[in-house]
């Protein structure tokens, strides 16, 4: 599937003072921008905040952004990462009680490649139809069935999985290379 | 969370295929559930910042409300008969001095709290919209503990919001310089909070304007 305008694009087009592309822009990203924040900051208020930063960030600096050095998402993703880690950085204990051994759980690479797909899978579900979008929604994180993703949408079981393939089968477009 | 063969029907599918679904699947269930935009995100920002095109003015200093520039000087010689009051005729003489540093303020923010004041001095943005700032304390209370600090914040709507830094105190004047990249239009105040390791930040509130 491609994309009628690119991101890279539209932030050429946002660093022109282009609103309308600024507002695609916001649309597309809104959401995981917020997933982001979310993530790292554990907390909703402060994750709407960073949101507000990142946009503007990315507003007042989208004539930074040079199409030849790549697209348009990971240059999104690196304004928005700042900005998280900025007020993540600010709120963060004094360091003289830094313990000696590492924390359990996944370290910085592994948490910033599990950010980076969630930002990818996030911004590639906003190009899907509602109605696909929907019943990916339920089938993976409602805890419904498959049976009762239909009857919850009144639709007969075998839309549900025919829409359910056709959903991954164009998330595998709009991923492009994450898929390989 | 369902399986890859509960969720899709595989009749037809080439094993190339199959396996690009699968591989969508897995990358699904890595991410995770998008969440739910509160409310206030749901449209674009509109405030000014946002709503005018970028310019260089961006850099330049964004007065604090409550103290127009044109007004510091008298804010600053105010402020200064306050500490005067509270700590005796050595306050100004011993500042008078420091003033004559590199710092170059653009305005000054008093403080105040129980038994004692602070002077936050912010001087112009540099090229990457950083606002230096120097917080001058007088007579806070030392940590009882060495994680315990205290914290600076711009307020909005009664709340500490920004973050500017955090500080110890280990005499009855201590200095720090802090920097913020914050549009200062978007606050009302600034406080400054005690933080423990017990309690979340922001703390309770010792200091404010």
């Amino acid at each position: 599937m491609q994309l009628v305008t690119s991101d890279g694009e539209l932030i050429q087009r946002a660093a022109t003072g282009d609103r309308s592309a600024f507002e695609d822009l916001y649309h597309r990203y809104a959401r995981p921008v917020f997933g982001l924040a979310l993530r790292r900051l554990g907390d909703r208020g402060r994750a709407e905040d960073a949101v507000q930063e990142t946009f503007a960030s990315i507003w007042r600096s989208a004539g930074s952004y040079k199409p030849d050095r790549g697209p348009g998402a990971p240059w999104l993703y690196a304004v928005a990462r700042n900005a998280i880690v900025d007020r993540a950085r600010a709120r963060s204990e004094m360091p003289a009680d830094i313990p000696d051994e590492a924390a359990p759980g996944p370290g910085p690479g592994e948490r910033a490649e599990q950010s980076w797909v969630a930002w990818r899978v996030h911004r590639a579900l906003e190009e899907l139809p509602e109605r696909e979008r929907e019943v990916l929604a339920l089938a993976y994180w409602s805890g419904l069935s498959q049976s009762e993703v239909a009857q919850f949408l009144g639709i007969p079981l075998g839309t549900v999985k025919t829409r359910t393939r056709a959903a991954l089968a164009k998330l595998s477009e709009i991923l492009g290379d994450d898929v390989e | 969370m369902s399986r890859f063969e509960d969720l899709v029907d595989r009749n037809g599918l080439s094993g190339e295929d199959e396996a690009r679904l699968r591989r969508v699947h897995e990358l699904l269930v890595q991410a995770g559930p998008p969440p739910d935009l509160p409310p206030a995100l749901e449209r674009p920002p509109s405030a000014p910042s946002v709503a005018s095109a970028p310019s260089d003015d961006d850099a330049e200093i964004l007065q604090f409300p409550l103290l127009p520039r044109r007004r510091w000087p008298i804010v600053a010689v105010a402020a200064a008969l306050v500490a005067l009051v509270v700590f005796g005729g050595g306050y100004l003489t011993g500042h008078s001095k420091k003033k004559a540093s590199s710092f170059e303020t653009t305005f000054v923010v008093p403080m105040s709290g129980h038994n004692s004041v602070a002077f936050l001095r912010v001087a112009a943005r540099d090229s990457a919209g950083n606002a230096p700032m120097e917080l001058e304390v007088n007579n806070l209370p030392t940590q009882k503990k060495k994680t315990d600090y205290y914290e600076l914040w711009l307020t909005r709507d009664g709340k500490a919001i920004a973050p500017c830094g955090s500080f110890r105190v280990n005499q009855r004047n201590t200095t720090v310089r802090l920097s913020v990249p914050y549009d200062f239009k978007r606050f009302e105040g600034w406080v400054v909070t005690k933080q423990t390791a017990a309690h979340p930040a922001p703390g309770p509130v010792v200091m404010s304007t």
